[in-house]
């Protein structure tokens, strides 16, 4: 695997997200714009990961929470985040991320106190999933970007997809 | 106060300019950056540095201070210039408009502490 210096890749995603709130004018619908991109970034993405990885089927949610976090993440971000605060039914967890270089040098204005500037990877994970056949939720639970310590993405299992359900761009 | 500092930078704004055009072909195939004491008056020692891009940085430092050495002033140039890089690279930052990042104010902060 090529070794890319990031910083192209992070101004590139801090172009789109200023854009989209020139175009757009209010953080809410910014965060749906970023969500709706990184699913179809995700429907597609997840071929080349399964490519790529070589991770087989995986048995439950919590090996497929180890797998985005230690290989997915790795791959694509250069990142490990933890795996942690599982639901008592194994339905749920959080990743927390120390760093993340979709945020490197930003620093969010005070007139965007909604703005989840990574939403796009909410985006990316769910549309990912969904051609495994998972339907997930995913959110920020915490961001640095927004005062917290630390950056946590909250995924929740909502069900199985079944196969013959079409599945398209949004 | 701010008004004494605000019209000392301001004058040594053009000796950077007579620095950097007047000395001819000799200063200008130099690459240096810093444009070391710019010119020393009752109470301050200002120093300049300026950056390929035209970026100019302006250190004022009172007169009273003999211990911060040469190479102390380059160094904190330096850290100036990365500091402002990550400012221009936060895309929510328009090139030209006055510097709000906390994470700037800080470094620059420490750096003064630091300094004396």
């Amino acid at each position: 695997p090529l070794k890319h210096n990031s910083e192209l890749f992070t101004l590139t995603y801090g172009a789109l997200v200023t854009q989209l709130c020139k175009d757009y004018e209010n953080d809410e619908e910014v965060n749906k714009q970023l969500d709706k991109m990184g699913y179809n970034i995700g429907v597609r993405l997840i071929e080349d990961f399964l490519a790529r990885s070589s991770v087989g089927r995986c048995h439950d949610f919590r090996e497929t929470a180890d797998v985005i976090a230690k290989v997915a993440f790795k791959m694509y971000l250069g990142i490990t985040p933890s795996v942690t605060n599982w639901s008592p039914a194994g339905d749920e967890f959080s990743l927390i991320l120390e760093s993340n270089p979709l945020v490197d040098f930003v620093e969010l204005p005070d007139n965007h106190s909604n703005l989840v500037y990574s939403s796009l990877l909410c985006g990316v994970l769910r549309g990912a999933l969904e051609m495994v056949q998972m339907a997930v939720d995913v959110r920020f639970a915490q961001d640095t970007l927004r005062g917290d310590n630390v950056t946590e993405i909250r995924m929740k299992f909502i069900k199985r997809i079944e196969e013959n359900l079409p599945v398209g761009d949004e | 106060m701010l008004i004494s500092f605000h019209y000392t930078v301001h004058t040594s704004l053009d000796v950077v300019e007579e620095k950097i055009s007047g000395v001819g072909k000799a200063l200008a195939d130099q690459r240096e950056l810093y444009l070391g004491l710019l010119y020393p008056t009752e109470d301050y020692k200002v120093y300049g540095y300026m950056t390929n891009s035209k970026v100019k940085f302006v250190i004022v430092v009172d007169s009273s201070n003999t211990s911060l050495r040469d190479n102390e002033i380059r160094s904190m140039f330096r850290k100036l210039h990365n500091s402002f890089t990550d400012v221009m690279c936060n895309p929510f930052y328009n090139p030209g408009d006055p510097i709000q990042s906390k994470a700037f104010d800080s470094i620059v902060s420490t750096m003064m502490v630091q300094a004396f």
